[in-house]
Order: C-alpha cells, then sequence, then structure tokens
C-alpha cells in the first residue's frame, strides 16, 4: 500500500476521533472540519511566513512542526472554549445546525482574510519529512498518543460522566454531574485535536485553502463516525481508515468505483445499524483470538 | 472487562496499520517498466464539478495517442498512457499523481485544475517526474518547480483579449460588472486581471459580485448588479456556475454584452446555459481555423472521432500536451535508449528534453522558457453562437 494513502487514512481516523469526543457526550457536533482548516492555517502561515518554523524553505525542522501542533491545538482549544458555553446549550439536531453554521462562518473568514491567500490558498508549505513514511510513522504516533488517551478516558470520572450524559443528559444533571461544563471539555478536545491533525495535514499536503474545511468535509467525517461505530473509540478509528482508503482502493474497477463507494456507505448503516464496531463484536473477537492460540496448543496455558 | 479488550483491540489495529505503513516505499534505482509500451501517466478531473473540462481533455489525449503509435509510437516502441481521475479537488489530485509515480510513468500530464496543481505538481517535483499540464492558466504554476511545466497560456495573456474584443464591438461601453468566484483559484486568479485591464481601459467596474463554485441560484448577487445598470458583464467562473448564471442574468433581463474567462471555455456549457450562451466572448488559445499540418492532421482525427464537431480548445491542449512529452521521448530515446535506462535519470534527461524542443502542434509553433511556461504566438477571441434549437453550437472567432 502506498504510504501517502496510508497518511491520508490516519488522517481521517484523527478526525473521525474528533467527531466521536462530542458523540461520547451526547453531542453531534459537526464542527471537526473548521477547526481542522483552522489548524491548517496556523501551521501553514508559519511554515511559509516565519523565518525560524520555515527551515531551508523545503525542508523544515520538525521542533518547528510540534511547535506548530501546539498553537495550532491552542487556537483551535481557545475558539471551542469561546463559542463552546452558548452553543452547547443547543441539543440534537440544532446543535448540528449550530456547528455547520460555524464551519460556514470560518471558511468565509479564512477565504476574506488579507494573509490567508483567499481561494487559492497557501501553497509551497516547507516539509519536515523528506518521505510520506515519514509523515505516516509521525501520525501514527499521533494516532496512538489519541486513542490512548480515548481509552484512559474509559476508566475517568470524566470519561464515565460524559457516558452518563450520552444515556441521560437529566438523570446525569441529577447525579451531580455538571453537564454544561463535562459536554464543554469534549467539545474543546474535539476542536484541539482537529486543530492538531490540521496542522499536520497542512505540511502533508503541500497547500492548504478553505476548501479543506467545508460542509462536505463535516459530512464525511461525521460518515465515519456513523459507518465505524460511535460507542467506542475503535470505531471511529476503523471508519475514518477503510472510508478514506476505499476510494482510492476501488480505483481498479474505473469509473464505477465512486458509485460502489456509495453503495458501501449506504450498506454500512442498514446493515451494521450501531457501525462496524460494537461491544458485543468486540467480545467476539476476544473469544475467537482467545480460542486460536489453544487449539494450537501454545505454552499459554498455566 | 470491556476496556481491557478495548485495548488490545486497539493495538491490533495500529499493529496493522504500522504492517501497512511497512510496505511502502518505493525503490528508486528501478529501470523502466516499458512491458506494453512507454509508460505516461495522465491525471483528469473525470468526476466533481471539473468533468466537463476531463471530458473534452481525455478526447485530446486518446487522438494523440493513437496518432502517436500509427506513426511509429517511441522509435518503434508503443507509447502507453494509464488515466487515472483526480475527481475535481486536491486530495484527489495528490492521490493520483502518487500512484501514477508509484506506478513508474516517464512524465506525468495534468491535473485538470490550477487548484489541483497547486497541491499535486510539488510532489512531482520532490519525486523528480517532469509534468506538463494542459489546463492550468492560474499564474505561478511553472513557478512550482524546475519539474513542472504547461502548454496553457496563462489567463494574463487571454483574458484581456476579450475586454479588448469587447470594446472594439461596442465602443462605447461604460459599466462593467464583474462576478468571480470566491472559493476557487482559478476565478479569483483570472478575474484580477479582468479588473485590472478594465481599469486600463478607463472601465472601472460599478460593482464587483462573488459566488461560490458550488452555487446554483445567483438571483441576489444579479439582481444587486443589475440595479447598477451595467451594459458589460465580466465572468471568471467554471463551467457549470457559469452557465447557470449566463441563464438567470438573461432571464432576468439583462441584454448587453458578457464576457467570460477560460472556465467556460468548453462546448460543455451548451446543455447548462441552452440558448442563452448565444453571444457570450471567449478569449482561447487555440483556432480551429489555423491551416497547418498539424492542426490539418488534428482536426481530421478530431472529426473523425466526434462526427464532424469543431475541437474544444481544451482538447486541442491536452493533444498538444502529449504530443510535446511524446516527441520529447522519441528525441530522448536517440539519445538515451530508455531499454535498461535508470528512471530516476530518464525522468530527469527527460524534462531537459521538453524545455528544450520547439514544436509544430494544434496550438501553433510552441517553445517553452526555462521555467516551463509556454511560448505561444497566436490568440484569438470567439463568440459562441447557438444554433435555433438552442441544443449546439459553436466558438465563432472574430476576425
Amino acid at each position: 500500500m502506498d504510504a501517502g494513502l496510508l497518511e491520508q487514512m490516519l488522517l481521517g481516523a484523527l478526525l473521525a476521533l474528533s467527531v466521536y469526543l462530542p458523540l461520547r457526550c451526547g453531542q453531534l457536533s459537526l464542527a471537526t472540519p473548521g477547526f481542522y482548516a483552522v489548524g491548517g492555517y496556523v501551521a501553514a502561515l508559519l511554515s511559509t511566513g516565519v523565518p525560524a518554523f520555515a527551515g531551508t524553505g523545503a525542508t523544515s525542522p520538525l521542533p518547528a512542526l510540534l511547535v506548530e501542533m501546539v498553537l495550532a491545538g491552542a487556537l483551535a482549544g481557545l475558539i471551542a472554549l469561546a463559542i463552546g458555553g452558548p452553543v452547547l446549550r443547543l441539543r440534537g439536531i440544532y446543535l448540528a445546525i449550530a456547528t455547520i453554521a460555524l464551519v460556514e462562518i470560518l471558511r468565509v473568514i479564512n477565504l476574506n482574510l488579507p494573509f490567508t491567500g483567499g481561494a487559492m490558498g497557501i501553497f509551497g508549505i516547507p516539509q519536515p519529512f523528506a518521505q510520506p513514511e515519514g509523515y505516516v510513522a509521525f501520525t501514527l504516533a499521533l494516532l496512538a498518543l489519541a486513542c490512548w488517551l480515548c481509552q484512559r478516558l474509559e476508566a475517568l470520572r470524566l470519561g464515565r460522566a460524559m457516558a452518563a450524559i450520552r444515556d441521560d443528559e437529566l438523570a446525569a444533571a441529577c447525579v451531580g454531574i455538571d453537564t454544561p461544563h463535562t459536554k464543554l471539555i469534549a467539545f474543546v478536545a474535539s476542536a484541539l485535536l482537529a486543530g492538531v491533525t490540521g496542522a499536520v495535514a497542512a505540511h502533508f499536503f503541500n497547500s492548504w485553502n478553505a476548501r479543506a474545511g467545508s460542509f462536505d468535509a463535516s459530512i464525511t467525517t461525521l460518515a465515519f463516525v456513523v459507518f465505524g461505530g460511535s460507542r467506542l473509540w475503535p470505531g471511529p478509528v476503523l471508519g475514518g481508515l477503510l472510508l478514506t482508503a476505499l476510494p482510492e482502493l476501488l480505483r481498479p474497477v474505473g469509473d464505477l468505483r465512486l458509485i460502489l463507494f456509495g453503495a458501501v456507505i449506504l450498506l454500512g448503516p442498514l446493515f451494521f445499524p450501531q457501525g462496524l464496531v460494537t461491544a458485543e463484536r468486540l467480545q467476539r473477537l476476544q473469544t475467537l483470538a482467545a480460542l486460536l492460540p489453544r487449539r494450537r496448543g501454545a505454552p499459554l496455558a498455566p | 472487562m470491556i476496556p481491557g479488550r478495548l485495548h488490545r483491540a486497539g493495538t491490533g489495529l495500529l499493529a496493522l496499520a504500522l504492517l501497512l505503513a511497512g510496505c511502502g516505499g518505493d525503490g528508486g534505482k528501478q529501470p523502466i517498466n516499458l512491458a506494453g509500451g512507454v509508460p505516461v501517466g495522465a491525471v483528469l478531473a473525470l468526476t466533481g464539478n471539473a468533468n466537463v473540462y476531463g471530458q473534452d481533455q481525455k478526447i485530446g489525449l486518446e487522438l494523440a495517442l493513437k496518432q502517436r503509435n500509427g506513426v511509429g509510437g517511441i522509435n518503434g516502441r508503443p507509447l502507453k498512457l494509464a488515466l487515472e481521475d483526480s475527481g475535481s479537488d486536491e486530495p484527489g489530485a495528490n492521490a493520483a499523481f502518487t500512484l501514477q509515480i508509484n506506478n513508474g510513468m516517464l512524465a506525468l500530464i495534468g491535473p485538470t485544475l490550477s487548484q489541483q496543481a497547486f497541491s499535486a505538481d510539488p510532489i512531482a517535483q520532490r519525486r523528480g517526474v517532469p509534468v506538463v499540464a494542459p489546463s492550468n492558466t492560474a499564474t505561478g504554476i511553472p513557478e512550482i518547480g524546475s519539474f513542472i511545466s504547461r502548454v496553457s497560456a496563462q489567463s494574463s495573456v487571454i483574458a484581456p483579449l476579450a475586454i479588448e474584443a469587447a470594446l472594439k464591438l461596442q465602443p462605447g461601453l461604460k459599466r462593467a460588472a464583474v462576478f468571480y468566484a470566491q472559493d476557487d483559484a482559478y476565478s479569483t486568479a483570472e478575474t484580477t486581471i479582468f479588473q485590472q485591464t478594465l481599469k486600463g481601459r478607463g472601465l472601472d467596474p460599478v460593482t464587483v459580485q462573488r459566488t461560490q463554485l458550488n452555487d446554483q441560484d445567483f438571483q441576489n448577487q444579479i439582481s444587486a448588479a443589475l440595479r447598477e445598470q451595467p451594459d458589460l458583464i465580466v465572468l471568471s467562473l467554471q463551467a457549470v456556475d457559469g452557465g447557470n448564471l449566463i441563464r438567470q442574468l438573461r432571464e432576468l433581463g439583462y441584454r448587453g454584452l458578457i464576457v467570460a474567462g477560460n472556465g467556460m471555455n468548453t462546448p460543455n456549457i451548451y446543455p447548462i446555459c441552452q440558448k442563452y450562451c448565444d453571444g457570450v466572448l471567449i478569449g482561447q488559445a487555440y483556432s480551429p481555423e489555423l491551416d497547418t499540418p498539424a492542426n490539418n492532421a488534428f482536426l481530421k482525427a478530431f472529426r473523425a472521432a466526434k462526427g464532424g464537431a469543431t475541437p474544444p480548445q481544451l482538447t486541442a491542449q491536452a493533444y498538444t500536451a502529449l504530443q510535446v512529452v511524446a516527441e520529447a521521448l522519441v528525441r530522448l530515446d536517440k539519445r538515451l535508449p530508455l531499454a535498461g535506462a535508470n528512471l530516476v535519470e530518464a525522468r530527469k534527461a527527460l524534462m531537459a528534453e521538453i524545455l528544450s524542443g520547439s514544436y509544430a502542434t494544434p496550438l501553433g509553433e510552441i517553445r517553452f522558457t526555462p521555467e516551463g511556461e509556454v511560448i505561444q504566438s497566436q490568440f484569438y477571441v470567439a463568440r459562441v453562437r447557438m444554433d435555433p434549437g438552442g441544443r449546439s453550437g459553436r466558438f465563432a472567432l472574430l476576425k
């Protein structure tokens, strides 16, 4: 498999996790691509405009990328913090509409700011890695970190509070969970992750423009989660990886590939309404995995 | 219980991704794979909102391929063209470029849109693969790098001609209105040139209206523009949105002249604006009336394939792009036989060969600057003439 495609898959998985975080708290937010675009602009502007970040022009130093990621995450997080308060008073479909509006507002601002390069965007972004394999290793580490944090969340009070809000917000509030605060944390964490992902993506794609954060992208990232499953973090990761790869893997079928891709997206939720990854399926996989070594007679048993 | 299981599942997933990552990478020192012919790749927008251009370009490439293989290919070895769809966005173009480069293509033709070129061309540049762009007109494309060239003259050369032609048709023009798609690289680049030209001729635009690439309904912008009572409307829009806008413009009662940019320079606008396309002025880098052996051969091939129709500029430019690559390959193969040559070095030598040559093409005699910008001598202006039924029409050149 090509490393460039693998990198896009990993970026897709990170974005899917960003959509998953508010969903874990029962909040349907489509704002991820907006924060992703903001993060990308931070990295693009810094690495093309500030000599310390630009390196030699063609290659940029790795520490610069890390600083860009921190700044991109911080800016996206701050925007989320500022607007999260009023926006998160909305629920369900109204919240979704508000976040779509947010994505549109950010897009139009990005198109019209004097320093973001208009529709052409910013191009010639220096590369911290000479080969796509470098990006893959780096993004894989980032994804592993994000997955580990999501996993930790399951055991933390915050994670349990989020799950409680998802299952019944009123009941959660009754047992003393600070629901607005918890929802805000989930929203900010989602923005932060999207911003950091954008910073990596801007370098990888060479160029960055407002189309990175469009309504289409909102729907695509939502599809990752719906397809993969929204209950457990491996769901969005799997959805992000698969749905990013599929249009490319289908290239051999020629003109039919986008039709097939559409059919897969349609059939996925029809046959797996909870998404591909559910607790029951993971359990079954686990039992199967546990059976296999015993059959082979591997010396695992004490 | 569940967390532990999750953990293991996640570790497995990441291990799988790592494993896949290990499969990446391409050997830089491989020879050229000449099985089935000399490999050249094309990346066109065959789906998405730019597909109307990709369809025109595909025909041009197919005709050029047939022509080249009819006269002996690359010194007796057939030319092999691999066509990939880029969609109409940047990630699609990036993926298609990478795929073609990994498949060992000697040179790439594409991508269709300037916006895609800014994203995908640096990939080819980094990996040292020659790119000949058949339709990128935005400023700054050959400047992306030493491996990037184009046969499509940039809009700063062509766009002013259409304004001049409009002023010649109606010397008293005073009130120009400008439309452009603010989220499209081509539109914003071209409208700057249109507006400079207008100002240079003392025609300060009375209004500049911004639209979006994916808009369908332009009533607001049109009403705002018509309040200013313009007598000339200048559009920098792509085929689909531009066609819709012209239709709505005429339906809302505008009767004056319309100048359109290169984005509408395709007969595929006929089904969109139908009878309302009539009279639109568009600058041209190609004339079907050019009487040279190269153009006559192209015309004959096109008419044989498409039943008597007139080839659009995009088709002629795509034909030219493949012709340029093929002729450079023929010369290169004589100097440095492709069989047994190292792929990396052959790509580098091919780029130098492309830039150093002079080509008799349907566009006329063309050459390249050392940066890869095309040098072309003749440009034209066409006026769209629709048939009475409004189903079909032609681009009639202004004399």
